[in-house]
């Protein structure tokens, strides 16, 4: 009895009894579909953190004053010199106001230097962001936050005009398209030398940003940088400094190990979900041999070795087994397809996840499908023929 | 090869229920030639189930020998008597025994399969062995679309189709009425005639008077062996 016979016998075998095969294939079908779909937007939701750190620049360091006085500008200045460092930007913030028409509020001011447009990616939605030329460094343009601008009621044809801040004249030369941060406070930017000439006189700084060279510099760069800042402000190891310094690979390998955690997690619920699942199936296989020992007889009767009549039984709990995980794949994938577009992220389908499913699928209808068949194949042909 | 095809001798089989053992033959001894028909008769109890077990290679003897085609059945393992089962015995059921789900070429064409054939082959011989017994319109048919005597006839062409050397009967016109039970008889005599060896089981007088020779048993021991005188003017 060749394989290609074996397995139509048990697929006939299988539909004969649609409603059995279905609920003995309900385990799978739900352990496969859940983490299907479990995985599906686990990887859409990496895809989107990821997308969105990418957004901040690759492999960039933070460094932010703690305390008023915890950055200068030579500090900046000797940071760009660090072996590792690619570029730099600083920058200096003050509390003020922005009126524009009628309208006013309080806004960080951010007053940037050129290289911010390379480190800081401002998403420009109308406009431009400010000028980088050294000749126009001092110019009084200004660009301000999508929420900024809608509170102010900004309209397109407000590039181009004058908004005061803290009374100051300056031109609207763009609007960005990024979120302002946590809080409620809106952001504006103008040009450092602007800022310091206006408003912040002093020759402190409240970040600079650092870009290293390459993505396996990031980690020597951040210790270099804050060594370095140690020991130029005299604070030991032990002591808290008047500085922070932020990794945004840092950031990205916790959220990696908390998306890691969560497959861990998945793949537990799948493990515990196949394992119920290929009970039901060992359940049903053996009440399936109970049932058809007459069957087992007569095939014994007419030659059907011990190994021929272990293969039916086994093929048919594998077959059953697969279509539960292909039926669940189905469903899992259908159920991603809808996660994705209430999500926002690319749907695909991951050949791995197929692979995977169908695979510990068949491996599930092996393992619980060895007892039973071996029940039906060590039945006496005597007995067998004699069961009522 | 000898030219017997079961040769039985001082049989006993016992039955393990309980602490009492139950004796089923109490010491048979009986040979079957190439080309016989007989009919092994007794009631219920008597011991011609276990007899055709053991004839069949479904069983082992408690003591004594068993040979089917020559060869000593209590000296082969599991696959060896699966295999000497596949080749020298053609199996005939009181209740027809057609695999479920399959049809009526698909029975006749398992024992083939199970032999090791190709498919396509096994379906051709099986086609061919319908076709001679009158079935060759009904071949896709599963047992539910087919009478009890047509189901018969289905199940001896599955007794046949592998060309074994004894085709064993048990109470093959138990569940089918006279004329279909009658139709069943004169398709085992016209395959004796061919010159098959035939070992039917039955409790039927009738029935066994259709066979050449009669094994009467009772209690686990043969009774009577009688020859039919007219077996050698057919």
């Amino acid at each position: 009895m060749n394989l290609w016979l074996t397995f139509r016998l048990s697929l006939s075998r299988i539909l004969a009894a649609k409603v059995r095969s279905a609920l003995t294939m309900l385990g799978i079908i739900i352990g496969v579909g859940a983490v299907v779909a479990l995985t599906a937007v686990g990887q859409g939701a990496e895809q989107g953190i990821d997308s969105s750190l990418a957004s901040l620049g690759a492999n960039q360091i933070t460094v932010s004053a703690t305390s008023p006085t915890g950055l200068e500008e030579k500090d900046a200045a000797a940071i760009a010199e660090i072996e590792g460092v690619l570029k730099t930007s600083t920058e200096v913030r003050t509390q003020g106001t922005i009126a524009y028409g009628s309208e006013s509020l309080g806004a960080s001011i951010i007053g940037v230097s050129p290289s911010y447009e390379d480190l800081g990616n401002p998403e420009v939605a109308i406009g431009s962001f400010l000028p980088t030329s050294p000749g126009l460094q001092n110019s009084r343009t200004i660009v301000v936050s999508a929420r900024g601008a809608d509170r102010l009621d900004f309209t397109p044809q407000t590039i181009g005009e004058t908004v005061r801040v803290n009374g100051v004249a300056f031109t609207v030369v763009g609007v960005l398209d990024d979120a302002d941060g946590f809080g409620s406070g809106v952001n504006v930017y103008i040009t450092q030398e602007s800022a310091r000439s206006l408003f912040s006189k002093s020759p402190y700084l409240s970040v600079i940003r650092i870009q290293a060279e390459s993505q396996e510099a990031v980690s020597p760069v951040e210790y270099r940088v804050e060594s370095f800042l140690r020991y130029s402000k005299n604070v030991r190891d032990d002591e808290d400094a008047t500085f922070s310094i932020f990794n945004q690979a840092a950031l990205q390998d916790t959220i990696r190990t908390v998306t890691g955690t969560l497959g861990i997690l998945i793949t537990g619920i799948a493990g515990i979900s196949l394992v119920v699942g290929g009970i039901g199936i060992m359940n049903i296989m053996l009440v399936s041999v109970r049932e058809r020992t007459r069957e087992i007889g007569v095939r014994r009767a007419i030659g059907a070795k011990q190994s021929q009549i272990l293969t039916q039984f086994l093929m048919e709990a594998v077959v059953l087994s697969t279509l539960g995980g292909l039926i669940g794949l189905t469903i899992g994938q259908l159920a991603s397809y809808g996660f994705s577009i209430l999500g926002g992220w690319d749907f695909f389908i991951d050949p791995t996840t197929v692979f995977v499913a169908l695979g510990f699928s068949a491996l599930v209808g092996v393992v619980f499908g060895v007892w039973p068949a071996r029940t039906a194949a060590k039945l006496q042909p005597v007995d067998a023929l004699r069961f009522e | 090869m000898s030219d017997y095809v079961v040769e039985i001798s001082d049989v006993r089989r016992e039955y393990q229920t309980g602490e009492v053992p139950t004796v089923a033959l109490a010491g048979v001894s009986l040979k079957v030639q190439r080309g016989e028909f007989v009919a092994i008769v007794g009631p219920s109890g008597s011991g011609k189930s276990t007899l055709m077990n053991l004839i069949g290679c479904l069983d082992r003897p408690t003591s004594g020998t068993v040979k089917i085609s020559g060869k000593d059945i209590s000296t082969l393992d599991d696959n060896e008597l699966t295999a000497l089962r596949s080749r020298a015995i053609g199996f005939v059921f009181q209740q027809f025994q057609l695999l479920p789900l399959t049809s009526a070429v698909e029975n006749v064409a398992a024992p083939l399969l199970y032999q090791g054939l190709r498919p396509r082959e096994a379906h051709k011989r099986a086609a061919e062995m319908l076709t001679r017994l009158g079935l060759g319109e009904r071949l896709d048919f599963d047992r539910g679309r087919l009478s009890g005597g047509q189901q018969q006839r289905v199940a001896i062409s599955r007794a046949l189709v592998t060309n074994p050397d004894l085709v064993l009967a048990d109470e093959p016109t138990g569940a089918l009425d006279t004329s279909s039970g009658a139709a069943v008889m004169e398709v085992f005599k016209e395959m004796n005639a061919e010159g098959r060896t035939i070992v039917l089981i039955t409790h039927d007088l009738d029935v066994a008077a259709a066979a050449k020779r009669r094994i009467y048993i009772r209690d686990g021991l043969i009774e009577r062996d009688e020859a039919d005188s007219m077996a050698g003017a057919r």
